[in-house]
């Protein structure tokens, strides 16, 4: 059945998909989303850490602190997506470079 | 032996679903693999046991986050991605090629061993010392990264101001 290791893989290669996104494009919104896959790859790092492989039990505690996660990532997007539409309307793009400053 | 094999398709969908988001140059069809992805990864979570997280992190990222995008692809509709940039691109997939496979490599390295019945904090930090060196040392060097990263940043920043000046 799915294993430990299986999920921290997963979990490993989705935060790397993240972290291309935010290293190498210059669309603010290809950037949010590759921190949103970044925050799932967490979460699943997490919940892999919370199975008891020794008495192969579930802890349902596990999920607790991803749900925070979850919560508080919500809140980061909705920032973040709002902060791209005004930047949009003062500067007509959604261009990393050009809002480098914030200002203007 | 057959679970085994759907959830490697699983896997290796929901990662196929990631890349096509990040990659696809129109911004709706990146969404459509975001919505993709999160469905893959509220199976694999459903044959985890994980069904609260489950249908949470489906409600939440899947319906949630995928409206916002929506809403906000739409209103910056005329913005197309920008053009494929090999520079950034290799620069970015040599430095994510070391961090996967230190990543990878310090998962297998570390898998036969259970930190559980840890219940007081002096307890859990003698098992980081004795056990998780290599945790700790990795917890340093990307604190001190992002240190440099930020003043970097206002170096940057300056110097600019100071050549706008200038001109």
């Amino acid at each position: 059945m799915l294993e430990q290791l299986h999920f921290m893989i997963l979990g490993i290669v989705l935060f790397c998909v993240g972290l291309y996104a935010l290293l190498s494009k210059r669309n603010v919104i290809k950037i949010l989303m590759g921190i949103e896959i970044m925050t799932i790859a967490i979460n699943i790092v997490f919940v892999s850490l919370g199975k008891n492989i020794a008495n192969e039990t579930f802890l349902e505690f596990a999920q607790i602190f991803p749900l925070i996660s979850i919560a508080i990532g919500a809140a980061v997007m909705a920032v973040g997506l709002a902060i791209v539409i005004n930047n949009y309307r003062h500067a007509k793009s959604v261009d990393s470079d050009e809002m480098a400053t914030l200002k203007r | 032996m057959m679970s085994l094999v759907i959830i490697y398709v699983f896997m290796i969908l929901a990662i196929l679903a990631a890349v096509f988001a990040i990659e696809c140059r129109r911004l709706m069809f990146s969404v459509i693999g975001l919505i993709a992805m999160n469905a893959f990864i509220w199976i694999l979570l459903l044959l985890y046991n994980a069904t609260l997280l489950a249908w949470i992190q489906l409600i939440v990222y899947g319906g949630g986050f995928t409206a916002l995008f929506v809403v906000v692809v739409a209103l910056t509709e005329k913005q197309r991605d920008e053009l494929f940039d090999w520079k950034r691109s290799v620069i970015a997939l040599v430095i994510i090629a070391i961090i996967v496979g230190f990543a990878i490599w310090a998962v297998i390295s570390s898998s036969g061993y259970l930190p559980f019945g840890t219940f007081e904090i002096i307890e859990s930090i003698e098992l980081l010392w004795s056990e998780r060196v290599m945790d700790l040392i990795l917890q340093a060097i990307v604190f001190f990264a992002t240190s440099i990263a930020i003043g970097t940043l206002f170096i940057s920043h300056k110097k600019k101001v100071k050549k706008e000046a200038e001109a």
